[in-house]
């Protein structure tokens, strides 16, 4: 039998194989372990949303997912969705319209509006303000993120 | 927050599941969507040493019009057009469910076993210490109704009231075999208030199936929460029915959010079948009702508002499934 902590999965298009212990979470693995930092710790406990990462292209809370269940599966963090030569249109977006002011739910809703747009790629406003309801932003008041989600849909 | 140690196990059957169910009886944990579970576990909440993930159990997936898997996503629910067309009730609730990313993990399964919740349970352990903990952890006190006989946590689920309006039933399977019970036989009203189900051990919901009928019904959820999106249910209510003409041939009512398990109040609708349903009948079920639930102070809006609340409510979703109803 296959050792049940051997971890392999696609992190960010790249292979990995480690041993993870039963009870480690995908948030600390990927934040603690491997260093990705760009994921973020908020609440811890699923309501805020900013430990969001694309498990097979769909946003998943990291915080709430046991490690070893994503085996076998595409993990993507928002490393893995910023272009080494700068910033991905969606980003862009954010920076220029002002969506970011502390920054820490930014790389949360970056994975939520992203995995929208692939999915939707011209949503309407009322479905960008349902698709991100999960992704929390205390500076904000929200109006400029969803400004910039919905620039971003019209340069897709 | 970091989990304390446990052993994961990943069956991929009903039967190595039960199997598991038997050899770690009293020590285990089901680990679904982990929505609900993984929080309370990071609380140190009842902590067990197993936890079995249901993840790669195929026969608890995937869902149609007749039958719902135990493991299926609240969020492939709501991405399925015709499920939702058929069952309003069902699809006003799925939707209602915390917020898009709960969902996405979320399970039917979960939604309706729920861990009760309450003001003086949802907290830290360091929390919870500092009062000498509460009945349903780690102490032997109720901090909302002041005794030691009974747990007063509230049953938040969505679906199940949904459900229930429907006529669902239970597919559930066990060491005694497989077996179907309507969704509301699946709480236990009558126990100590933490064991909320009549699951037997080592039982396990395999699937929630619906009937033909309950496509014929018209039916609604509505839901009280402080904000719109992420709360858990102050309550919420269910209500389905079918007429001729204007002439009521069935109805049936739920409510959730209330109390330690979700009810149906068939005593208060049978007497309107046969008849139009008129808004003085509509009020005399809705006051009723109001004086049925009891709230107690465990949640972020007062009792004695929820139990107001009820009786609006229950008016909204009655008026609503009228024929020519448009909300």
């Amino acid at each position: 039998m296959s050792d049940p902590t051997r971890l392999r999965l696609t992190l960010n298009g790249h292979p990995l194989d480690v041993v993870c212990p039963p009870e480690r979470i995908l948030l600390d693995l990927l934040r603690e372990d491997l260093n990705l930092t760009g994921t973020k710790r908020g609440c811890d406990l699923g309501t805020c949303g900013c430990c969001t990462v694309l498990v097979d292209r769909r946003p998943v809370l990291s915080c709430l997912t046991l490690a070893l269940l994503a085996g076998g599966r595409e993990v993507t963090t928002i490393e893995g969705v910023t272009p080494a030569s700068g910033l991905s249109p969606l980003q862009k977006a954010f920076v220029d319209l002002g969506a970011t002011q502390c920054g820490f739910c930014t790389p949360g809703f970056i994975m939520t509006a992203g995995a929208l747009l692939r999915e939707n790629p011209h949503p309407s406003r009322g479905e960008i303000a349902s698709a991100v309801a999960g992704n929390l932003c205390r500076c904000t008041g929200y109006s400029k993120i969803l400004d910039a989600i919905e620039a971003a849909s019209r340069v897709a | 927050m970091h989990l304390d140690p446990f052993e994961l196990h990943r069956p991929e059957s009903v039967d190595e599941t039960l199997e598991l169910a038997r050899r770690y009886a009293g020590s285990f944990d089901y680990l679904a969507g982990g929505t609900d579970l993984l929080p309370n576990y990071k609380m140190h909440l009842n902590l067990r040493p197993h936890l079995i993930a249901l993840e790669d159990v195929g026969e608890l997936r995937g869902h149609s019009l007749d039958r719902i898997g135990a493991m299926t996503r609240l969020a492939d629910l709501e991405r399925d057009p015709e499920f939702l067309r058929s069952y309003p009730a069902i699809a006003e609730a799925v939707r209602e469910v915390a917020t898009p990313l709960v969902r996405a993990s979320g399970t039917l399964g979960g939604n309706l076993f729920l861990e009760t919740r309450c003001f003086f349970f949802n907290q830290s352990y360091f929390w919870r210490q500092s009062l000498g903990f509460c009945m349903k952890a780690d102490g032997d006190q109720c901090h909302v109704v002041p005794q030691k006989e009974k747990c007063y946590a509230t049953f938040s689920g969505d679906l199940a009231p949904a459900l229930m309006v429907l006529d669902a039933e239970a597919e559930i399977r066990g060491p005694g075999g497989a077996r179907r019970v309507p969704i509301g036989e699946l709480y236990d009203g009558a126990g100590d208030g933490i064991r909320r189900t009549r699951l037997a051990p080592g039982e396990l919901l395999v699937a929630v199936h619906l009937p033909a009928s309950a496509r014929r019904r018209r039916s609604t959820y509505r839901k009280l929460r402080v904000r719109p999106s992420f709360d858990f249910p102050e309550l919420g209510v269910a209500a389905a029915g079918r007429w001729e003409g204007d002439r009521l041939e069935e109805l049936s009512l739920a409510a959730g959010g209330l109390e330690t398990y979700p009810r149906r109040f068939d005593a208060l609708t049978s007497p309107l079948l046969g008849a139009p349903l008129t808004d003085t009948k509509i009020e005399e079920v809705a006051s009723k009702l109001r004086g049925l639930v009891r709230p107690v102070h465990n949640t972020f809006l007062a009792p004695d508002y929820r139990k107001k609340m009820a009786g609006v409510f229950t008016r909204r979703a009655l008026a609503g499934i009228r024929p020519g109803a448009t909300a």
